[in-house]
């Protein structure tokens, strides 16, 4: 007789890897044959997960279509058995894997949906903390402007983009016909967060973006604004900068700030 | 650790989403809540905000589906200590989760599976849930799971399988009504045997649910609403145990929680029918004392 743990893992090998060594361990039912109701678990495993990726992944899943989407997601559950217990975490890995899909190289744009919605998801349930008031911004002297350190809300994610995904991501959320797929010539900053209680994204321009890459690395206001003055003109800096920043606090970008 | 028996608390439902603003806009007529634990083992937002003021309303019970207490994988204490930090939040009634395995070598398999009922799996159980009910510094519930095999080497049947775990791990029990009807069809017992077979004083819940039926065997899919030979064998499980907190469980196909409500006042009133109104309102009142 086998053991517990012996029973147990050819259980599994027959479920991951289609081994009927488990067939000698259990029975027919008065009704049906072992094989059949073994089949029941077999079955149910790859159903389950191929229903949590097109939960995950809905718009990857329009933008393929279904064949292509299942023609993925087979591999990617073959591949990645679960190990977590959440279900959750389970297609994590998916926009790598796409990208590194035989097929793929020519569609840069798909694995960019999946990484945005990974990301829109991950953004959704990431941790709390309140967002920065305008009032703590408001209360601050002038003279503590140049030192003034911003706390990024922690579920803030910033993506690049080299295709118009998010175009193409807007579009099947609204269930209107996606843009062709283009290779942008800069490519695109994005932000993706939370809030009130919505997981959202926007573009920022390559001038916001380099300012909040650096903000969120701690260099002082003072600093960023002769960055921000560098890197686009000196003309108007300063307003600029603090236009990006008035965005941040408005959206609830930042979750707290500091004097250095 | 708790050791008295936790309160009836009457009609529940399974938290889901898509409920959320009905349930905190509407405050229906249902009298407590069950969550799947997994679903806020997360870091923050919307999930658990919700689920923080539906804790404020209502009583909470927790139902794990990954503890996986038969496998023979070493116990998660990751997943024991994030399962005890939830806890300490929702303040649940009671925790619960199945008396089945969900994979080995760090591998989720996400399903319910079934064990041979054997002394060696017995053992190996109980020995597991004395540790999982030390760590919680409380006592679990254990629910029966459906199952479409069963194994040459069982030396015992199901329901003693359970038994034997309730009383040597000191456990609760929670009687999935759907589940034995479900492997009773697929196995050939009866429904009768196990309901009979099972400790009444260990049993603090009943599950309700939906199935597909496949001719030669039933799958238990959670996303159907209950069939009227459920109803029958709910109507004779609630004439044995007497008034235990039901609840129904719908996981897929998700419709309209008036709808649910309506499923759950069709539970009250076999309730009702079989012990009447009396023994249910003295229980709640001995509930709430």
């Amino acid at each position: 007789m086998k053991s517990l743990k012996e029973l147990q893992d050819t259980f599994q090998r027959g479920i991951l890897a289609g081994d009927d060594a488990i067939l000698d361990e259990v029975n027919d039912s008065d009704k049906e044959q072992r094989k059949v109701l073994f089949g029941v678990y077999r079955h149910a495993y790859v159903a389950r997960l191929a229903e949590i990726l097109n939960d995950d992944y809905e718009q990857l899943h329009a933008y393929l279509g279904d064949q292509a989407f299942a023609r993925r997601v087979k591999p990617y559950i073959a591949a990645n058995p679960s190990d977590q217990r959440s279900a959750r975490w389970f297609g994590r890995h998916l926009p790598a894997f796409v990208k590194n899909s035989e097929g793929f190289a020519k569609h840069p744009e798909a694995a960019e949906i999946a990484q945005l919605e990974k990301a829109l998801a991950d953004a959704f349930d990431g941790p709390d903390a309140d967002p920065l008031g305008i009032e703590a911004l408001a209360a601050l002297a002038p003279e503590a402007w140049p030192n003034l350190v911003l706390e990024p809300h922690p579920t803030v994610i910033r993506l690049t983009f080299r295709t118009n995904a998010a175009d193409i991501w807007s579009a099947l959320k609204d269930e209107e016909e996606p843009p062709k797929p283009e290779h942008l010539t800069e490519p695109q900053a994005i932000a993706v967060w939370r809030q009130d209680f919505m997981a959202r994204f926007r573009p920022l321009s390559t001038e916001e973006a380099m300012m909040w890459d650096e903000a969120v690395h701690g260099v002082r206001f003072g600093v960023l604004c002769e960055m921000v003055a560098t890197f686009g003109g000196e003309d108007g800096a300063e307003l600029r900068a603090a236009t990006y920043l008035k965005g941040w606090v408005d959206t609830g970008m930042l979750a707290g700030c500091r004097t250095a | 650790m708790i050791t008295e028996k936790p309160p009836y608390l009457g009609f529940g439902l399974g938290l889901r989403p898509q409920h959320y603003q009905e349930i905190l806009d509407g405050n229906p007529a249902i009298d407590w809540f069950e969550i799947i634990s997994e679903n806020y083992l997360i870091e923050g937002g919307q999930p658990l905000h919700m689920l923080d003021q539906i804790v404020e309303r209502y009583p909470v019970v927790m139902h794990g589906v990954s503890l996986s207490i038969a496998s023979t994988a070493p116990l998660d204490l990751a997943y024991l200590g994030a399962l005890k930090t939830l806890a300490k939040r929702v303040k649940p009634k009671w925790i619960s989760d199945h008396l089945c395995w969900t994979g080995v070598h760090g591998v989720n398999l996400h399903d319910l599976l079934p064990i041979p009922y054997t002394e060696e799996a017995l053992n190996h159980v109980v020995d597991r849930v004395g540790q999982v009910q030390d760590f919680l510094g409380r006592r679990l519930t254990l629910e029966n799971v459906s199952s479409y095999v069963t194994f040459g080497q069982s030396e015992m049947t199901e329901w003693e399988f359970v038994s034997e775990v309730a009383k040597r791990a000191d456990c609760w029990l929670l009687f999935d009504v759907n589940n034995v009807y479900v492997s009773a069809f697929n196995h050939g017992f009866s429904t009768n045997e196990f309901l009979h077979g099972v400790p009444r004083e260990r049993v603090v819940q009943f599950h309700v649910a939906g199935h597909s039926h496949e001719e030669s065997h039933i799958i238990d899919t959670h996303d159907h609403p209950v069939c009227p030979e459920v109803w029958d064998f709910y109507r004779e499980t609630v004439a044995h145990f007497g008034p235990v907190s039901t609840m129904i469980e719908r996981d897929d196909n998700i419709p309209p929680l008036a709808e649910l409500v309506d499923e759950l006042d069709h539970a009250r009133s076999i309730a009702r029918d079989v012990l009447g109104a009396r023994a249910l309102a003295d229980k709640r009142l001995v509930a709430a004392e």
